[in-house]
């Protein structure tokens, strides 16, 4: 009993609830919302739940690289315009100099689209942790330029081309589940697994909660946010990759935008605070899938395009109530004064 | 505590002022300034037009605005001050028009990224008896008052003829489903009129949804990837609102093992370089054209407008339409855009 009252405190508990709610409304429309079948033409396996892993797939990198980041005590408004900077950088390689069929090309096409990104995460990394700016002010500022940057890498068009091996990696399957997902799933482990198993978590934790005290205790700050930064864009630049490559083209206004916001979405619904220090990745685990299956659940049920933010926003702001302590606690006393009333009648 | 609530009021301050000093920037950089009074009369140097532009938003808007600027260019006798919208953002169109008048230009070009919100502009510029010309796009609610005329293509006229279309194609009707563009937009409630005028009489017709996918390609993947799967892959026909959703839904449906063009026929507005490849190559089966390339029309009603003679309040661009992968490789050669 003490566990599951446990549990229900934890913040991404009442996430990984809502995406069961979502699930079982779907499956309350259509029975066999969850069937997964094996495609006769293609081979491979189809079904809704193939579609999220797909669609998450981009939202976790950039959850996670964000988590990080918001848990110094910064935050990186910069992600989405990564994404369009590197969509932007790949398809016009790949446009420009790209064979059909070539795996060189699609690779040279990645480290080039990766090198710019980082160059981003670079630049921030240099701004906030050297110079000192705000990193609000600073990502904001990358967010601007970066798509900026994305606009003038394709003269302002949406650049499209065509690459069998780059496009197998954003829309393939490898037993019959994603290719994007199983990249993304381990790139998260790797870098949960580095930062959860050694003390770099904890350093991230220290600098968040107290800058001054961390420094006291001898914790290397710059080279701490340097990481933060840097990861945050590479995995940005990766999600980009994913985006553009499901269709094979940049859209130079549209790839990525928003995506900040998912991110930070995600890991506030995970249960990590905006003001930095105490972290939780599995809470960014579930805000991201979360993300991911409103936004499919939207398209399944047909809700009108027009009541679509609306919606969204319902959902949000329940889930935040509900993982506020203070509201769980006038529910359970209303709870507890109608038992009470029933009593009395009694 | 003490220490958060103060770092959080001027982090907040600093996004103020950043955000100010970047529209400010924006403005500014579009609209170079030291440009002395060419609005009082101009009998003397270049006729100086402000260009509020919607800017990188697809192919076919990159066609017409650099029609536009072809077309208005410093050996004809203009100085065209370009302004595109920073990410499709009113507000920064909004701050360029408010420049342009300022400044005192002779004509103000506007193509607007949204329809509502423009009427105290206008009325700016109205006193300071600057011409609005709107370019493609529409203001709502529709005033004439408010500007000298409107050259467009029409919506309503080319989503009509692409309902006409559908229509003649599945006599027997079809399950359909609509890609639109962002909600509110004045282009997306047009395209929707025209289309209704024809499929909105036939009972036949199902229509399974409508969802935005905001002239994406990408979203309109997703989207289609998920209505085909909520309805049994049963839908015969996707109105896609513009070239490049359209592309993206038949990529959603090559990948659900459905051929499109047999299974599912898709049919697109706007006419660009890409979909009509496609269409060439049997995956589209339809694409009206928008028409982008109206910059001579455009010259001659400026010259009009300028010499104090009347043009009408709406001037239809004419477009055309194609249904098949001949007449698609016919017209592909001499694509602009």
């Amino acid at each position: 009993m003490n566990r599951v009252k446990g549990l229900v405190k934890k913040p991404p508990f009442w996430g990984f609830v809502a995406i069961l709610l979502l699930l079982a409304i779907n499956l309350a429309k259509d029975p066999r919302y969850l069937a997964i079948t094996v495609s006769p033409v293609t081979g491979n396996l189809v079904g809704n739940v193939i579609d999220i892993l797909r669609v998450v797939a981009p939202i976790l990198l950039i959850a996670f690289g964000m988590c990080l980041v918001i848990a110094t005590g910064g935050i990186d408004l910069s992600v989405g315009s990564v994404m369009a900077v590197s969509g932007a950088v790949a398809m016009q390689y790949l446009h420009d100099h790209g064979a059909p069929d070539s795996v060189g090309d699609a690779l040279a096409a990645i480290g080039l689209a990766l090198g710019v990104a980082l160059l981003v995460g670079l630049v921030n990394a240099v701004l906030v942790a050297v110079v000192g700016l705000q990193p609000f002010i600073t990502t904001l500022v990358m967010m601007l330029a970066g798509r900026g940057l994305a606009k003038v890498v394709t003269q302002g068009q949406n650049t499209n081309a065509v690459n069998d091996p780059m496009r197998w990696i954003a829309n393939g399957y490898v037993l019959g589940i994603p290719v994007v997902f199983l990249l993304a799933l381990v790139l998260i482990v790797v870098v949960a697994v580095l930062i959860r198993r050694s003390a770099l978590g904890l350093l991230i934790e220290s600098l968040g909660v107290d800058p001054k005290a961390a420094r006291l205790a001898g914790v290397d700050r710059r080279a701490l946010l340097f990481s933060a930064y840097l990861l945050s864009a590479l995995l940005a630049g990766i999600a980009g990759l994913f985006a553009t490559g499901s269709v094979m083209t940049v859209d130079v206004s549209q790839t990525g935008y928003q995506a900040e916001l998912d991110a930070i979405l995600a890991v506030v619904v995970g249960g990590t605070s905006l003001a930095g220090g105490r972290f939780s990745l599995g809470g960014a685990v579930v805000g991201a899938f979360l993300i991911a299956t409103l936004d499919k659940t939207i398209v399944f049920l047909g809700v009108p395009a027009s009541a679509t933010p609306a919606f969204k926003a319902v959902v949000i702001v329940v889930l935040c109530l509900l993982q506020s302590q203070r509201v769980r606690g006038w529910i359970g006393q209303a709870g507890a004064r109608m038992r009470a009333a029933r009593k009395a009648v009694a | 505590m003490h220490s958060t609530t103060r770092i959080t009021k001027w982090s907040t301050a600093f996004a103020a002022g950043a955000l100010a000093l970047g529209l400010a920037a924006c403005s500014g950089g579009t609209t170079p300034a030291g440009d002395d009074g060419a609005g009082d009369g101009g009998a003397e140097g270049p006729i100086t037009i402000g260009f509020v532009a919607v800017g990188p938003e697809g192919a076919w808007r990159a066609a017409n605005e650099q029609n536009v600027q072809d077309t208005f260019t410093a050996e004809a006798g203009f100085d065209l001050k370009y302004a595109p919208a920073t990410n499709l953002d009113q507000k920064s169109q909004i701050d360029a028009f408010t420049s342009f008048v300022d400044e005192g230009v002779d004509v103000i070009l506007l193509s607007a990224t949204e329809g509502s919100g423009w009427e105290a502009s206008l009325k700016r510029a109205q006193e300071a008896e600057i011409p609005v010309i709107l370019v493609d796009r529409g203001i709502e609610p529709d005033d004439p008052s408010l500007y000298v005329t409107r050259l467009a293509p029409d919506n309503v006229e080319v989503a009509t003829a692409v309902g006409q279309w559908a229509s003649d194609t599945f006599p027997d009707g079809a399950k359909y489903f609509t890609l639109e563009g962002p909600t509110g937009v004045g282009v997306v409630n047009e395209r929707n009129e025209g289309f209704d005028s024809v499929i909105g009489k036939r009972s036949d017709f199902v229509k399974v949804g409508a969802q935005t996918a905001n002239w994406s390609t990408e979203e309109a993947k997703s989207v289609i990837e998920t209505v085909l799967k909520a309805n049994n892959n049963d839908i015969q026909y996707i109105f896609a609102q513009n070239d490049e959703m359209g592309l993206g839904a038949v990529q959603a449906i090559e990948e659900a093992g459905l051929v499109p063009g047999v299974d599912v026929k898709v049919s697109t507005i706007d006419g660009t370089k890409n979909a009509m490849q496609a269409l060439a190559d049997g995956k589209l089966s339809f694409v009206a054209e928008y028409n982008p390339l109206f910059g001579d029309t455009l010259l001659e009603v400026v010259n009009t407008v300028l010499a104090g003679g009347s043009v009408d309040s709406q001037i239809i661009v004419p477009s055309t339409t194609f249904d098949s992968p001949e007449a698609a490789k016919a017209a592909l050669p001499d694509r602009k855009y």
